[in-house]
């Protein structure tokens, strides 16, 4: 429409258009406006995404260091439950508990069908493929991966294999023996579609690391708060 | 296509342009039409992706389509199980006032050639709990003990990694019974006895019992049996994408055939509490022995077991007006455990007039709501106010992050508010995050006051996601007075916790309402109490006997066609005293006493003591900052009784008497050398068939094995089976893609297409001024 007016130049442009091309340029504009808030929307998913995160963050460590009762913000209805970080590419991120689709926009989920990292089985934490597990194709095996639960228990867990499969036939048995953890996300990873097919990390937990409180341990290495 | 139109514009011929206009409107909305399309197909196309593939073959099971005890083998078809052969079952069943102790004995064999890894699956009715398990596989003898969380882990552990067989349970679904079964060997037979514990369903002065006994979906012939998949926090409901599916089913089993390969034994000694009037068994035939006014013996008719019905006793009270009260007593580890109950009027009539009501419904529509659990409230709640009668009053508040109250304060009932009410909640959508506390005093502060001889009642609907428990807890301890608080917990997986305190804060009762079809079902017998309250102040006291524990603690209001059941530990084993419960019947005060020394001896009674402390102690936790002493409380309770909890788990241990040297392995159909205690006679029995008819149903039961057999996916050795095992025992993944990129993309598509129109329709414009301009010129 911008072009319109470049090229009339002169106020009163639409008093001299007949109905039809109102109707024609009312077309265009409804196209336009439909195009701007898929964008607009899709926009604000990833910033929800981001923004939350911050949050969760900063309320995660606060219930590390003792502050009962903090929430990300005043309404949450959920828990967090640990932070996991993957040293050698810089990320972290916050982990929700239950993945149902509400948690899963604020951040990465542990399916509450697993156990949590470190306990015996086999813990899922699952999160998008284009927002916070984006980094998850970088992971590569033998990578460390750092899990803070929000007990202050630190993990260290040694990426091993990673796999596609589908989402019914994700071969990841909870109880299976050991204490692992698995990461899930999507794939393939520059879809845009939602799929059948789920790419898994698998991590077993380093058990020479002494198991340590947080704050026995000096702050690990100051990673940046954008995760994604 | 742009292209042409602008062709036909630049015909120099002034006539035609309305005619090429209506040719780029048309155009345009052709182009809009399309994108819609396509962003529709897409939409359509990843829908059907996300279905799942074949899951559900005939012949084929999952864990939560098992409908009575069996024993699951991973199949060949990755996911799903078949089930083992049911040798034998004998249930026997022990009613004593309101408790059910259930023992269930059963024998399954591998029919296989192979080694293979089992799942032993149960389930539970509601509020049960299983405390004993004992199993045989082949000639080795394990048996489940109650341990602390930790401990059995690591005995679990230790067993492992000593190459014993060992299996853990541990609390995690709360009304299905699973337990791994591991190295089974060819042909070997397995015994599993578990032992739960349950109470007594009531509803309108019957009193009921149910037994799963339905034959997995494969013996079903008909109808096609669509399953939810076993994780039940995945949401993922899987289709049924098999369209011949008549044609591949197995061959069904006739249920008379059944019986006789599946033999089923089952017992029942009722003993009611009150004098019984009618004992029915609506689907199975029984022989019942009467033992005494109150009791009874019921016992399955031989042959007679239909493979889809569940097995159901119900029975009667005498007709009586005054609530009926009774008294049972255990005695364990010198404590004793009395079990007192008081049961409404059998007699309708008793309750004359129902009072006036004044009710404030509470519903949540947060984000955590969204999905089914919203449809599932908002159709309860639209029921619950159609139910209203023109002289009841109403309101209604919805909450998320913020609330709102429906109508200023209580209005009447009237037709055409309830309308304007039913369409309020109709509306609601599920967004937003979860702010209980400003509704709940709303509901509870600033309904005005209540009138006289009318009863206020606030029903709150909700999944009961939220974190500040106490502040909901003091606030409805605080400030309910006369009202009643119910609570009704919508969803598969709501805070049952937080609702049932609610609701024992605030004297009412707690639904639970789990799925669509239970709606109408649940909430029937909610509007029965909300509309008949039958006794309200209930007190109980112990008159000169030490009584250290009464549960539930405060005593909540009676509602026909619900018994109060309390507990309560007592000093010694032989106490004297009288227990004295008194209450208000309308304005009428009514009291009863019972002498404890009189109490009859019952069974089970110190578990059910035990599983409501443990309730109780965690409804508590809200008030108790430490909790790690709330776990020791727990855990002193649940390993005294037995009982699996959150901090207790059953690890089964091999318990197998040791065989003297050199004496030959007995045949695995008999169990040698049980360990004391042990009971499982019933499912060798005698043979009661003719020689000619057992023969035949042994055919037929090998014919079964063979089937089984077939598709099992069984093992060379035992160490295989268990990977073979642990394949089938998987975890769903979420769906962990958002559309964010795809709206993206859709929408700078869109801009382009609006940018091209408008540039398009620019330059059209420009050259009929040039036209026109031109023309004029020419005239001129």
């Amino acid at each position: 429409m911008s072009n319109k007016q470049m090229l009339d130049g002169r106020g009163g442009f639409l008093a001299r258009l007949n109905m039809l091309e109102t109707l024609v340029l009312a077309g265009i504009s409804l196209v336009a406006i439909a195009g701007l808030m898929l964008v607009g929307k899709g926009f604000y998913m990833k910033a929800k995404a981001e923004v939350s995160q911050v949050l969760l963050k900063r309320s995660f460590e606060a219930q590390l260091h003792g502050v009962p009762n903090v929430k990300p913000w005043p309404w949450a209805d959920f828990s967090t439950e640990a932070e996991i970080t993957a040293p050698r590419i810089g990320k972290t991120a916050i982990v929700l508990s239950g993945a149902s689709g509400e948690a899963l926009a604020l951040g990465p989920a542990r399916l509450a069908n697993t156990p949590a990292p470190g306990e015996l089985g086999t813990s899922v934490i699952a999160a998008h493929r284009d927002t916070h597990f984006r980094w998850l194709k970088d992971v590569k095996p033998g990578d460390l991966l750092v899990v803070t639960r929000k007990d202050g228990t630190n993990l260290t867990f040694r990426a091993g294999s990673s796999r596609i499969a589908r989402w019914d036939e994700s071969g990841i048995n909870a109880d299976a023996p050991g204490r692992n953890l698995a990461l899930a996300t999507c794939w393939p990873f520059d879809a845009t579609e939602q799929g059948p097919l789920r790419y898994i990390v698998q991590a077993e937990l380093v058990s020479d690391a002494p198991q340590s409180k947080l704050s026995a341990l000096p702050r690990p290495v100051q990673l940046p708060v954008k995760s994604f | 296509m742009f292209v042409d139109t602008e062709i036909g514009a630049a015909t120099p011929r002034r006539q035609y342009t309305p005619y090429v206009e209506y040719l780029l409107v048309a155009a345009l909305v052709v182009v809009t039409i399309m994108l819609f399309f396509v962003m529709g197909f897409f939409s359509e196309a990843s829908a059907e992706t996300g279905q799942g593939r074949p899951q559900h073959f005939a012949g084929y099971v999952h864990p939560n389509d098992v409908g009575t005890g069996a024993l699951l083998f991973p199949s060949k078809e990755p996911g799903s199980f078949v089930e083992a052969p049911r040798l034998a079952t004998d249930v026997q069943i022990d009613v004593n006032g309101p408790i059910l102790r259930t023992r269930v004995t059963q024998r399954f064999r591998n029919p296989s050639k192979g080694w293979v890894e089992g799942t032993y699956v149960f389930p539970l009715p509601e509020n049960s709990g299983v405390d004993t398990l004992k199993m045989q596989i082949g000639d080795r003898f394990i048996e489940g003990q109650i341990k602390a969380r930790e401990e059995a882990r690591k005995v679990y552990e230790e067993a492992k990694a000593a190459g014993k067989k060992t299996a853990l349970l541990e609390q995690q679904r709360p009304n299905i019974f699973t337990n791994q079964v591991a190295n089974i060997g060819p042909g070997e037979t397995v015994i599993v006895q578990i032992e739960y514990q349950s109470s007594v369903h009531q509803s309108g002065g019957e009193f009921s019992l149910r037994f799963p006994m339905v034959v997995a979906p494969r013996y079903n012939p008909d109808p096609i049996v669509q399953t939810v998949d076993l994780d039940p926090s995945s949401g993922y409901a899987v289709s049924d994408p098999v369209p011949d599916r008549d044609k591949i089913s197995a061959p069904v089993l006739d249920p008379a055939e059944n019986a006789k390969i599946n033999p089923v034994t089952l017992t029942i000694n009722l003993n009611a509490g009150f004098p019984i009037g009618t004992v029915a068994t609506p689907f199975h035939a029984t022989d019942v022995q009467t033992v005494d006014d109150m009791a009874r013996v019921i016992s399955l008719k031989s042959g007679s077991v239909p493979a889809d019905k569940d097995f159901e006793l119900s029975w009667r009270a005498a007709a009586g007006r005054a609530p009926y009260a009774g008294l049972f007593r255990e005695t364990v580890d010198g404590k004793t455990y009395l079990l007192g109950f008081v049961t409404p009027p059998a007699d309708e009539a008793a309750t004359e007039t129902t009072p006036k009501r004044e009710v404030v419904f509470v519903i949540d529509n947060s984000g955590s709501m969204a999905g089914k659990s919203i449809e599932q409230a908002r159709d309860s709640l639209a029921l619950a106010i159609s139910r209203l009668r023109p002289e009841d009053r109403f309101n209604v508040v919805r909450f998320d992050d913020t609330m709102s109250v429906h109508f200023p304060s209580l209005v009447p009932a009237t037709p055409d508010k309830r309308e304007d009410a039913i369409a309020f909640v109709r509306g609601l959508t599920a967004d937003g995050g979860t702010e209980m506390l400003p509704a709940l005093e709303a509901a509870l502060r600033t309904q005005g006051p209540i009138e006289p001889g009318a009863l206020r009642q606030v029903v709150f609907l909700t999944d009961g996601a939220i974190g500040n428990e106490a502040q909901l807890f003091d606030e409805i301890s605080k400030n309910r007075g006369n009202a009643r608080v119910f609570t009704v917990g919508i969803g598969s997986a709501p805070n049952t916790h937080f609702m049932t305190k609610a609701a024992e804060l605030g004297r009412g009762t707690f639904t639970l309402i789990g799925s669509e079809d239970q709606v109408a079902a649940r909430m029937g017998e909610l509007f029965n109490k909300l509309e008949n309250p039958a006794m309200t102040d209930i007190a109980v006291t112990f008159d000169g006997a030490n009584a250290q524990d009464i549960t539930p603690n405060p005593m909540p209001d009676l509602y026909r066609g619900e018994p109060v059941v309390l507990t309560a530990q007592l000093d010694g084993t032989s106490p004297a005293g009288k227990l004295q419960i008194t209450g208000k019947t309308g304005d009428q005060p009514w009291r009863v006493e019972m002498d404890v020394a009189k109490a009859s001896q019952g069974n089970g009674i110190a578990k059910l003591w035990a599983r409501r402390k443990i309730d109780d102690l965690e409804a508590n936790a809200y008030a108790v900052n430490d909790a790690a002493t709330l776990d020791r409380e727990i855990e002193t309770v649940a390993l005294t009784h037995h009982l699996v909890s959150r901090v207790t788990s059953l690890v089964a241990v091999d318990v197998t008497p040791s065989r003297p040297a050199g004496e030959p392995v007995a045949s695995t159909d008999v169990p040698l050398n049980l360990p004391e205690g042990w009971d499982f006679e019933k499912v060798f029995g005698k043979k009661m068939l003719p020689e000619g008819q057992r023969k035949a149903s042994l055919d037929q039961a090998e014919e079964q094995a063979m089937l089984v057999a077939d598709r099992m996916a069984a093992a060379p050795t035992a160490r295989a089976a268990s990977l073979i095992a642990e394949a089938g025992n998987q975890v769903n993944l979420p769906q962990t893609a958002t559309l964010a990129d795809r709206y993206i993309l859709i929408g700078l598509m869109l801009l382009a297409v609006a940018v091209m129109a408008a540039s398009t329709f620019g330059l059209w414009r420009w050259q009929m001024r040039g036209l026109i301009l031109e023309a004029r010129s020419r005239v001129q």
